[in-house]
């Protein structure tokens, strides 16, 4: 433990790239998943079975498959990112596909009447989707939105693999000069617990509140229903 | 694409599998095991420290990466004289993970059998440990079968991870079989196709016996 004053630093500048990768996947990740979910209930089924195959790919193979095609293969077309990117991108790709699922119960939740009064007005898909359905969904969907977001902090430690130099990687690798593996370890498993627990306790009572106002907004509206109508 | 690559692919993702297979299935039993035992505990014995305790493990592995957990238990406990084979410790890690998830699925499927349940239960005259495997436990575990069958679905995902702890499972040896033949993109496209007909037909069996079970 007496190198600790050379390896605390450290680790702090690679908790600082893991957030790096999970604030910019999930940047990334949010209209993309916008997109796929605007792209899956077009009429056109090209559109909707191409939309589909995306996100039924992108959820049942292992981020870290995705992970090294990004690294390791996009260079076999040309394209060679720096791990870093290559990292963002892919957790992005497939919080893309996480998200627009999540999009996708938020979309159901709003009744059909809003996207029918819509078009009757004259707006088009694309105007309806974003002047009135979105903002909508945005406030239903926001719990599970953060969730995913804690989930994509955990998941960034996959970027190890890739030789992003993030926490996990970090710690591996003052594992390997310090020889104090448990120590090391034991740290770093904190220092993911201390970001991600208060995250979760919050998003959980965030939704607990969404909740209560949402029935009191219903019950208030329906007492004020009542009171409207004639006895 | 000669055929001596295909076999070669065949042979890697092929022996992969099976330890991915293996991977999975140790895990899902630990898992399962273990998250049904503290469930029922926690069901059956109402103590404040009996809910903490369960509390407290339940978000400390949720909240925690797995390839650090992962991490910790092979080279952590390794310093500590407990050197676990890359095997034993990917099963243990990811079994110890998933029952802080099959924890709370089989809390909320307990949680859904209606109240009633147990008080008729209780009014026949079944004691609160019959009562609970009798009445309660089929009923949860019905409700519980659909999310169980998602947890196993991302468990066979999660288990890629083990590569990195040298477990020789798909991915580990899909990256053997690229560092000797510099085919990156085909073999690593055989593992996600590969892992995409394992969750697929997972994911189908899942909602197959689901369907068959409902009322």
């Amino acid at each position: 433990m007496e190198n600790f004053p050379d390896w605390g630093p450290r680790l702090l500048d690679a908790g600082w790239v893991s957030c790096t990768l999970t604030i910019c996947g999930f940047l990334l990740a949010f209209p993309l998943g916008i997109a796929v979910e605007f792209i899956r209930t077009r009429r056109s089924l090209i559109f909707r079975l191409s939309a589909d195959a995306y996100v039924s790919v992108m959820r049942g193979v292992p981020i870290l498959v995705i992970l090294y095609l990004s690294y390791f293969a996009l260079p076999e077309a040309g394209i060679a990112l720096p791990s870093l990117l290559a990292g963002i991108l892919g957790l992005a790709l497939v919080y893309s596909a996480y998200l627009a699922e999540v999009f996708r119960a938020g979309f159901a939740a709003v009744p059909a009447g809003q996207r029918e009064a819509a078009m009757a007005s004259g707006l088009g898909p694309w105007q309806t989707f974003r002047l009135i359905l979105l903002p909508q969904v945005i406030r239903k969907v926001l719990p599970p939105l953060l969730i995913n977001l804690v989930s994509l902090l955990k998941d960034s430690s996959i970027c190890a693999l890739i030789a992003v130099p993030e926490l996990t990687l970090t710690s591996r690798a003052i594992m390997s000069e310090s020889f104090l593996p448990l120590h090391v370890f034991v740290v770093t498993a904190c220092g993911y617990f201390m970001i991600a627990w208060p995250a979760s306790l919050a998003v959980r009572s965030l939704e607990r509140w969404l909740c209560r106002r949402a029935e009191g907004s219903e019950t208030a509206q329906s007492s004020q229903h009542l009171l409207a109508t004639p006895a | 694409m000669d055929d001596d690559l295909l076999v070669r692919i065949v042979a890697a993702l092929g022996s992969g599998v099976i330890v991915t297979l293996e991977v999975t299935a140790g895990a899902l039993v630990l898992a399962v095991g273990l998250g049904l035992a503290l469930a029922a505990i926690r069901y059956l014995w109402h103590r404040r420290a009996i809910d903490f305790a369960i509390s407290a493990y339940v978000e400390l592995l949720r909240n925690i990466p797995s390839l650090t957990f992962l991490f910790l238990l092979y080279f952590g406990l390794a310093a500590i004289g407990m050197r676990l084979p890359a095997l034993t410790a990917a099963i243990v890690g990811l079994g110890l993970i998933g029952a802080a998830v099959v924890v709370d699925i089989f809390r909320a499927g307990f949680q859904a059998v209606p109240q009633g349940q147990r008080e008729a239960a209780a009014a026949i005259g079944l004691k609160p440990i019959q009562a609970f495997r009798l009445v309660i436990l089929p009923q949860g575990l019905r409700i519980a079968f659909a999310p169980l069958g998602n947890y196993a679905v991302a468990l066979v995902k999660d288990t890629s991870l083990v590569a990195a702890i040298a477990a020789p499972e798909v991915m580990f040896n899909a990256r053997q079989l690229i560092n000797e033949t510099f085919q990156t993109t085909l073999v690593y496209g055989c593992a996600a196709l590969l892992y995409l007909v394992i969750t697929y037909s997972l994911g189908q069996a899942v909602r197959w016996v689901e369907h068959r079970t409902a009322y």
